[in-house]
């Protein structure tokens, strides 16, 4: 016991600069495909079909691919598109775009649960449409939104340790190093593995938190 | 004064010709209740004027102004989103499944034209939304969410969110079909009390004894055409299109 705060004390730097990449990469992707999963929902259950039709085409490409090559694509392939993307970079554009696509189809889902009479409803007081969105549809839609948008930011968290093969320094990656260093194998994954449970847990009651508000008394 | 003119109205869903050719027009103040079986057109009609749906021919002319389109015949196209808004926003409307907003309270949902269509400050639109819950009778009930208010409740919210917007015009789509029969009583209540104060009220209804009390002039609708018009007194008690005297005979009148 003693020998392994030893170790850690040695690696503390190390596994908080991991920790903290994994909650920033993890709470920007959220962000971000949130944002792009809001568009995408909006677009594929108002848009016409020219808008549609590739969103929808995006939309089930990505949500077909997994996210580990997803990582290696974004890192290796966009290179020949005269992009050139860090590690962190590449790997919050992977994420942010999975995240997105599983958003687009949840924030499709809600929105079209409300019955279209909602919509008509706005237009009678003379809302414009952007103006129901935002007062009539997206507020009644997040009641449903919030319990998977939970559970999609715990699975980004997850999917993060992936970036580890890219070389971005997130938690895994560090953990990794540092096993590489000391060999206390089950000593530091067994903390790894109880970091990832405690910023999971972090957001989950940050969920509850937020269903609770947007809830109908 | 005229304040609504409907002209040569047509309308069709794909080949479905639903208004063939409709002639209304409706001075300020009065009241006119529509008519007529399921299928005549009468709640298309409405919706038109709302310009909740588009229509394929003649004009809608709403306190002088037509509305909906610009241009005329193959430059003839629809306002855009915004100019649209704003001519909605002229004439006021009422569901039949009131269609309240549910994560609004009573009072939110009159609120949200107020501020947000009429930019109202909030202080402002709460006065102004509290008095019309007064007059509607809810104003106990101002911060109650829809799901717990009863039908007729719900209704006469619906109610005063539209008449807040101090539209020129009022629409009301068969507003109490949706409710049990001892609810529909304090929804035409309602309804008699603004028509006692010269709102101007377009009723698609079917509820016959109140269309001949309270309309001035009632409508009989039949396949996408007027077929017979006239003060309601007088064509309640004698309806001279045969197929109105067949309509009015199963609806007991």
């Amino acid at each position: 016991m003693e020998h392994f705060l030893h170790e850690l004390w040695i690696a503390r730097w190390a596994l908080a600069q991991g920790l903290l990449l994994t909650v920033e990469i993890s709470a920007a992707s959220i962000l971000c495909g949130s944002l792009i999963g809001l568009l995408a929902g909006i677009g594929l259950t108002y848009g016409k079909w020219p808008l549609r039709l590739p969103i929808r085409a995006a939309v089930d490409s990505i949500r077909g691919i997994p996210v580990l090559v997803l990582i290696l694509a974004s890192f290796y392939l966009l290179t020949f598109a005269g992009i050139n993307l860090t590690a962190v970079e590449s790997g919050l554009f992977a994420l942010s775009i999975f995240c997105g696509a599983h958003m687009g189809e949840i924030i499709r889902g809600a929105l079209q649960s409300i019955p279209v009479t909602q919509i008509d409803a706005g237009r009678a007081i003379g809302l414009t449409f952007p103006k129901i969105l935002i007062y009539v549809l997206i507020p009644q839609a997040m009641r449903q939104i919030m319990p998977v948008w939970v559970n999609t930011g715990a699975e980004l968290v997850k999917a993060s340790t992936l970036l580890s093969v890219i070389g971005t320094g997130e938690l895994l990656l560090r953990t990794q190093e540092i096993v590489g260093r000391n060999f206390m194998t089950l000593e530091f994954y067994a903390l790894c593995g109880f970091l990832y449970f405690l910023i999971n847990s972090v957001i989950e009651r940050l969920g509850k938190f937020a269903s609770r508000r947007f809830a109908l008394q | 004064m005229t304040l609504l003119a409907i002209r040569g109205l047509t309308k069709n869903f794909g080949p479905v010709e639903i208004l063939k050719g409709v002639d209304l027009e409706v001075n300020k103040g009065e009241v006119v209740s529509i008519i007529g079986a399921s299928g005549s057109g009468k709640t298309t009609l409405l919706r038109c004027v709302n310009l909740l749906e588009d229509f394929n021919g003649g004009e809608i002319v709403l306190d002088g102004v037509a509305i909906g389109y610009t241009g005329a015949g193959s430059a003839r196209r629809r306002l855009g989103e915004r100019e649209l808004a704003r001519q909605r926003a002229m004439t006021g409307m009422v569901f039949q499944s009131f269609n309240l907003f549910p994560h609004l309270t009573a009072l939110g949902n009159v609120m949200l034209g107020l501020t947000k269509v009429r930019h109202m400050a909030k202080r402002e639109a709460q006065q102004l939304a509290m008095s019309w819950l007064a007059r509607v009778g809810l104003d106990d009930r101002a911060t109650h969410l829809p799901s717990q208010l009863s039908g007729g409740q719900q209704q006469r919210v619906a109610i005063a969110r539209a008449l807040a917007m101090d539209p020129k015009l009022v629409l009301l789509d068969e507003i109490t079909s949706a409710l049990d029969p001892e609810l529909v009583g304090e929804v035409l209540n309602t309804i008699k009390l603004l028509a006692k104060e010269g709102t101007t009220m377009l009723i698609v209804t079917h509820e016959m004894r109140f269309a001949r009390d309270v309309a001035h002039r009632t409508i009989f609708m039949d396949g996408g055409l007027i077929a017979e018009q006239g003060p309601s007194a007088k064509l309640f008690r004698n309806p001279k299109n045969a197929r109105l005297k067949e309509f009015l005979k199963r609806a007991n009148m």
